[in-house]
């Protein structure tokens, strides 16, 4: 069984800079949880404080065992947190070894976790030349070693191929069904819609919202009905009297609660001349912008990609 | 801390320098062994001689090569984890900072002790070979030099992993580690002979890494240059200067391994 992870109070500031502000969170075992943010939301540091690489305030338990209590951490959590933190010389399987030694781990388990990731022909190579995919392989490697019960990834699909996503993905939710726990980062929602059954949103370092992924998108994908007419005031009349709430933007109105169909039906019956009726569903990535919308820093990010 | 052990074991054991470091070390003290037991072949061999011999000149120079090459192995020890990132994947498989650098200090020390015995060993033969006498370590100086080399070898490397701790960085303790030494501690002493900065006299015999050479020195050259610019600054023993290094290092250790509990991976 994997453990319930309760993180409390979780703050870290560089100076002046707060960079993850009171986050308090649960993630329980069973399901994957996703820990989405934009780029800059202290997703990365959150995760380090978890585990005590980065010194902070607040306090993260493991079924209430601090990480640092833990006597072999690796057999019970498994942590990937960047794609290439390795010793350029150091082959793939010395560097599991080594790994592997701390957590009394045997050499037979190396291997069978770099069989696991497909890295076993390239075991005895130097990380030198390795790839942003090979890399995170190898970080995966170095995570299920100790065969955890509970699994942290930091942006575990980055630079993977989309076979090595789709692999990940399945790899997830499966070890997720076998009633482990599985916590695992992304600012993509896409990504996220597709691998996690519940969310932990975060943005500027604060929750943003926390619960099962599908209440996630309802409760920020609204679909609209835009609505064109030269007889705008006597429409919204009726169908705010038809129970919708209207908006009205430079002649257009903009409707929600009511389907086209509904629009269209109440316009015809009222003989309301229409010029356009358009349906418009804020997609996830949408819902996203508006939930994080106040990260400066996403902005920021976004126009320049 | 046996896990802590067995991980720095294989990781020390799995990178190439760390061969080149210890290699380099006994090639180069036997190249020095063999150009002086070459060079004095025709001449009696002295106590002193001899020491110069076995410990590859390390208490003539101010910065010795098998203290310098194992000093650079326990830079590496800390150096490796900060610029290959790889600190953070070890502080995640042994969550307990102060395990993993007694784990450091224990491996780098051991095998800087078995670097010096196997140095000493080579030059041995060497000398052997070149004169075809065995040496005698058990006259004086020797017993107590030796002891001091070995000594010194292990500090230097404890060193060097204490100031990476520190500075996080294997360049800039690399520049700390050989600004010190060549630069600094120099200058101290040339600036005594200026009679307006006589007072720095008082300074010179304090010089940690200049203390740390007299450990294993069959010469005493501080004396010999007392007498030949007739300058009175006190001279250690060979005790009292193990003493000062050692301090020096220690010091530079609690610091580092503070802040190494302290800081952000």
């Amino acid at each position: 069984m994997g453990t319930v992870i309760v993180a409390a109070g979780l703050r870290k500031a560089y100076g002046p800079k707060v960079a993850v502000d009171e986050l308090s969170f649960e993630v329980r075992p069973g399901v994957v949880t996703g820990f989405l943010g934009p780029n800059g939301a202290g997703k990365s540091t959150t995760m380090r404080l978890m585990i005590g690489l980065d010194r902070g305030r607040g306090s993260t338990v493991f079924d209430g065992r601090r990480y640092r209590q833990l006597r072999h951490p690796m057999r019970e959590i498994g942590t990937v947190l960047e794609a290439k933190a390795f010793h350029p010389t150091r082959r793939a399987r010395d560097h599991l070894r080594m790994l592997a030694a701390a957590n009394g781990i045997g050499d037979d388990r190396v291997d069978e976790v770099l069989a696991l990731v497909g890295l076993a022909e390239v075991s005895r190579g130097r990380p030198r030349g390795f790839s942003l995919g090979m890399g995170q392989r190898l970080g995966l490697a170095a995570a299920l070693l100790g065969d955890p019960h509970t699994l942290l990834l930091d942006e575990p699909a980055n630079g993977l191929d989309p076979q090595g996503i789709q692999w990940l993905r399945d790899f997830l939710r499966a070890f997720a069904r076998s009633g482990r726990t599985v916590f695992v980062s992304s600012h993509l929602l896409a990504e996220m819609a597709l691998m996690a059954d519940e969310l932990v949103v975060v943005g500027r370092g604060r929750l943003i919202d926390a619960g099962p992924v599908a209440d996630f998108v309802r409760r920020f994908t609204t679909s609209q009905v835009l609505v064109r007419s030269p007889d705008v005031e006597r429409l919204a009349r009726l169908l705010l009297d038809d129970g919708a709430d209207v908006a009205s933007e430079d002649g257009v109105l903009l409707v929600s609660g009511a389907e086209t169909s509904a629009v269209g039906e109440l316009a015809a019956r009222h003989g309301v001349v229409l010029h356009e009726l358009t349906s418009r569903t804020a997609s996830l990535e949408q819902a996203f912008l508006e939930a994080t919308g106040a990260s400066q820093e996403f902005r920021t990010a976004g126009s320049a990609s | 801390m046996t896990d802590a052990l067995r991980f720095e074991w294989v990781r020390i054991r799995t990178v190439r320098s760390t061969y080149w470091l210890v290699g380099l070390a006994v090639v180069l003290t036997g190249l020095v062994a063999w150009l002086v037991a070459y060079g004095s072949r025709d001449e009696a061999l002295t106590p002193e001689l001899t020491g110069v011999q076995l410990n590859g000149a390390v208490g003539l120079v101010p910065v010795p090569l098998t203290p310098v090459l194992v000093g650079l192995l326990g830079v590496l020890a800390v150096g490796h984890e900060y610029r290959h990132g790889t600190i953070r994947p070890t502080l995640t498989a042994l969550p307990h900072r102060s395990a993993l650098v007694a784990a450091k200090l224990i491996v780098v020390g051991a095998i800087a002790a078995l670097t010096t015995v196997v140095s000493i060993a080579v030059n041995s033969v060497v000398l052997w070979v070149v004169r075809g006498d065995a040496p005698a370590i058990g006259s004086a100086p020797l017993p107590a030099a030796l002891v001091g080399y070995l000594l010194l070898v292990v500090l230097w490397g404890v060193l060097g992993v204490a100031i990476t701790l520190l500075l996080r960085s294997t360049v800039a303790t690399i520049v700390v580690l050989l600004v010190i030494p060549l630069v600094l501690e120099p200058l101290i002493r040339g600036l005594s002979f200026i009679p307006e900065l006589d007072w720095l006299k008082s300074v010179v015999p304090w010089r940690p890494f200049a203390a740390g050479a007299r450990m294993a020195q069959t010469f005493d050259i501080d004396a010999a240059t007392n007498q030949i610019v007739g300058a009175g600054t006190r001279i250690l023993t060979r005790l009292e200067a193990g003493l000062l290094f050692g301090a020096f290092v220690a010091v530079v250790l609690a610091v580092g391994w503070a802040l190494f509990e302290r800081r952000d991976a």
